[in-house]
């Protein structure tokens, strides 16, 4: 239909991204929610090795055990995202695979069974054990399966993707306050650092994966389309097979990275970036120059690469990300090749955890500061997805996220909230 | 009065939005993205005005106009905030009709454009409801409830969910009745926007008379539905007139 609007397929890539990461910061503030009432004892991670948070202890106390806490973590975090690279890079891929697959399985399985068991301990589930533990290992399994297969629909994978991220994130939840924050903060820019600097593990990892061309050994979320273009019944498959094919452009993606410490049980970590490349767009198409409309569209596929005006400049990188999932009704003459065009956007599950986690520590003060750092979380996403299309390389996910959801957290702690309670009590609003 | 309460005072101050949500937003992923940014910009407004009142706050229970002058400098911000949003929108119209343009497919339509005003509006109007009423809402979810000195005949959270919904519906449709204005330069839409937000902030003034909420709230029902009404007419003609221009063009 000729006369479909432009708004309708705009933004179809964003909102694959921000949908489930606000799906897992939801459920992780529910969860948070209904089970603060019940007091955990405090966890023992390698988020916390150095200084155990206590209430009563002085804030340079806490100060200075949380920044401990924090520097210790990132560098377990960054030795062990060094270990990974050097693995993957004298090509232990299978061993990393089936590491991931472990990981998986461990988390699912211990930290996601103890928050299993919290929920029915809390809302008193009748169940017992036995079908309990059947249910749980069967979810686990299933699971476990859906890391790195390639058999699962991505439906299941992306749903375990958000699934472990609620798990973790639930965990790191039960962090002291100092600690978590410090923790956040240094994983961010650790992350600036990891996927930005040269030589930075996160960077080593992402190119050595994309000049090798094989998948990245890591927990990743992949915004791939679901849905099959009009194409009929083969699309689904292309949409699966990506860009291997056809030659024309594969898009790629935004990565991260897994990082485990399996050892120390609880933490297992992970860091992100986000990564797309798009090549191969410019392949010739003499055959069809002729008609005006696919000449316009390979201009546009022409300024992926070389953009020369500066209004071009400008606009197209917004336009481009958001506009590329739109070539269904183009005319006949353009299908096959426009149908290549996909692009799937993957955010790693570090990002998703560490996200969770800022909003569920939110959680604990108050809705308002959960809805505030909601909210700047997802324009950093916005922002960082906004970026990578300019870019159009692996990006940290993280920075921009956590620095404005932290920012937002104080102001509204300490700005927003005397003023509207203020102005509401006394049944006052603009 | 738990969790049903909790849920069901949520309801009644975004209940209306969120069927608006589901049913015109949620199929277009570039509205989800212009609710999304014009919530950001409502929520970064009230910190901004808060961190500006931050110095004088708590005010003094018993003297108005601090109060006045509080919703007068909040309402005049946001109001120029609102025409900066604007000028933001025309760039992305822009961009967005000369992306049209190169993939060869029709601009914006008249009805793109009201849905992007309705989602930036309702924003707008779900940060209010977020931040003035929901945020509140957690005690309401516990075993008791709250009442407040001045409108001791209904709960607190009641009292603010219904005011929340009368200013969602202010908030939602006054952005579609201004973007309107400015489009077309249509000075009366221009002015009334203003006037009708700084009028619903002022009535709320009335609630801080002892009971005032009584006659306060009934007012800020009619100046909502006023501007519904005044929203509904305009579209409706732009839309006949936009349906005539077509229909004539296409003879």
């Amino acid at each position: 239909m000729e006369s479909s609007s432009i708004l309708d397929s705009l933004g179809v890539e964003i909102i694959g991204v921000m949908a489930p990461v606000s799906i897992c910061m939801f459920l992780v503030v529910l969860l948070t929610y209904s089970l603060s009432v019940t007091s955990d004892p405090q966890i023992r991670t390698a988020a916390n090795l150095i200084y155990i948070e206590n209430p009563s202890d002085s804030a340079t106390v806490k100060l200075e055990g949380s920044l401990e806490n924090a520097i210790v973590f990132v560098v377990l975090v960054a030795f062990v995202t060094f270990v990974l690279v050097l693995l993957f890079y004298y090509n232990f891929t299978n061993f990393l695979k089936h590491y991931m697959r472990f990981s998986a399985f461990f988390v699912l399985g211990t930290m996601g069974g103890a928050i299993f068991l919290s929920i029915i301990q809390h809302f008193s589930v009748p169940v017992d054990s036995i079908t309990c533990f059947v249910l749980l290992f069967n979810f686990t399994v299933l699971g476990t399966l859906s890391v790195f297969s390639e058999g699962m629909p991505i439906v299941v994978r992306q749903c375990y993707m958000v699934v472990m991220g609620i798990v973790v994130a639930a965990w790191f939840t039960k962090l002291p306050e100092w600690t978590t924050w410090f923790i956040l903060v240094a994983l961010a820019l650790y992350d600036l650092v990891a996927v930005l600097a040269p030589g930075g593990p996160l960077k080593l990892l992402v190119e050595l994966a994309s000049t090798r061309d094989q998948e990245l050994p890591a927990m990743v979320y992949e915004a791939r389309p679901t849905v099959s273009r009009s194409g009929g019944g083969g699309s689904s498959l292309r949409v699966l097979v990506g860009g291997g094919g056809g030659g024309v452009s594969d898009s790629g993606s935004v990565e991260l990275q897994a990082v485990g410490d399996g050892a120390a049980t609880h933490n297992l970590d992970y860091n992100a970036v986000a990564v797309m490349d798009v090549d191969g767009v410019g392949r010739s198409r003499e055959g069809h120059s002729a008609s005006p409309v696919s000449s316009e569209h390979s201009r546009e596929l022409g300024s992926v690469g070389n953009r020369e005006s500066v209004a071009e400049e400008e606009m197209s990188p917004l336009v481009e990300l958001m506009g590329w999932g739109d070539n269904r009704e183009e005319p006949r003459g353009l299908v096959e090749e426009s149908d290549n065009i996909d692009r799937g956007i993957k955010l790693g599950l570090g990002d998703f955890i560490f996200y969770s986690v800022l909003v569920g520590r939110a959680a604990m003060y108050d809705l308002m500061t959960v809805y505030a750092c909601y909210l700047a979380i997802i324009s950093g996403l916005g922002c960082t997805l906004i970026l990578l299309s300019v870019y159009n390389k692996a990006l940290p996910a993280l920075p921009i996220s956590i620095m404005l959801g932290v920012v937002f957290y104080f102001l509204t702690r300490l700005l927003m909230e005397p003023f509207v309670v203020g102005m509401t009590t006394n049944l006052m609003m603009f | 009065m738990t969790v049903a309460a909790g849920i069901g005072y949520a309801l009644l101050a975004l209940g209306p939005s969120l069927s608006l949500f589901v049913s015109v937003i949620s199929r277009k992923p570039f509205l989800i993205l212009t609710l999304l940014s014009s919530t950001l910009v409502w929520l970064v407004s009230l910190i901004i005005l808060s961190g500006l009142w931050r110095p004088f706050l708590p005010l003094k229970a018993n003297v108005w106009w601090p109060y006045a002058l509080l919703v007068l400098s909040s309402v005049c911000f946001q109001e120029a905030l609102r025409f900066l949003f604007w000028k933001l929108y025309m760039r992305l119209e822009d961009v967005l009709d000369s992306f049209a343009d190169r993939i060869s497919r029709p601009r914006l339509f008249l009805t793109d454009k009201l849905q992007i005003a309705l989602a930036g509006g309702l924003g707008h109007g779900v940060a209010h409801a977020v931040f003035f009423c929901l945020s509140l809402l957690t005690p309401a979810f516990g075993p008791a409830t709250f009442y407040v000195d001045r409108c001791s005949k209904v709960p607190f959270f009641l009292v603010s969910a219904i005011i929340a919904l009368a200013f969602v519906t202010i908030h939602t449709f006054s952005m579609v009745i201004a973007f309107e204005g400015y489009a077309k330069g249509n000075k009366v839409d221009q002015v009334i926007v203003p006037v009708i937000h700084l009028s619903a902030g002022m009535l709320t003034l009335v609630n801080f008379a002892s009971e005032g909420c009584v006659i306060g709230v009934p007012l800020l029902y009619l100046v909502a539905s006023l501007t519904l009404l005044h929203c509904g007419k305009m579209v409706w003609q732009r839309l006949i007139e936009s349906r005539n221009q077509s229909g004539s063009t296409l003879r």
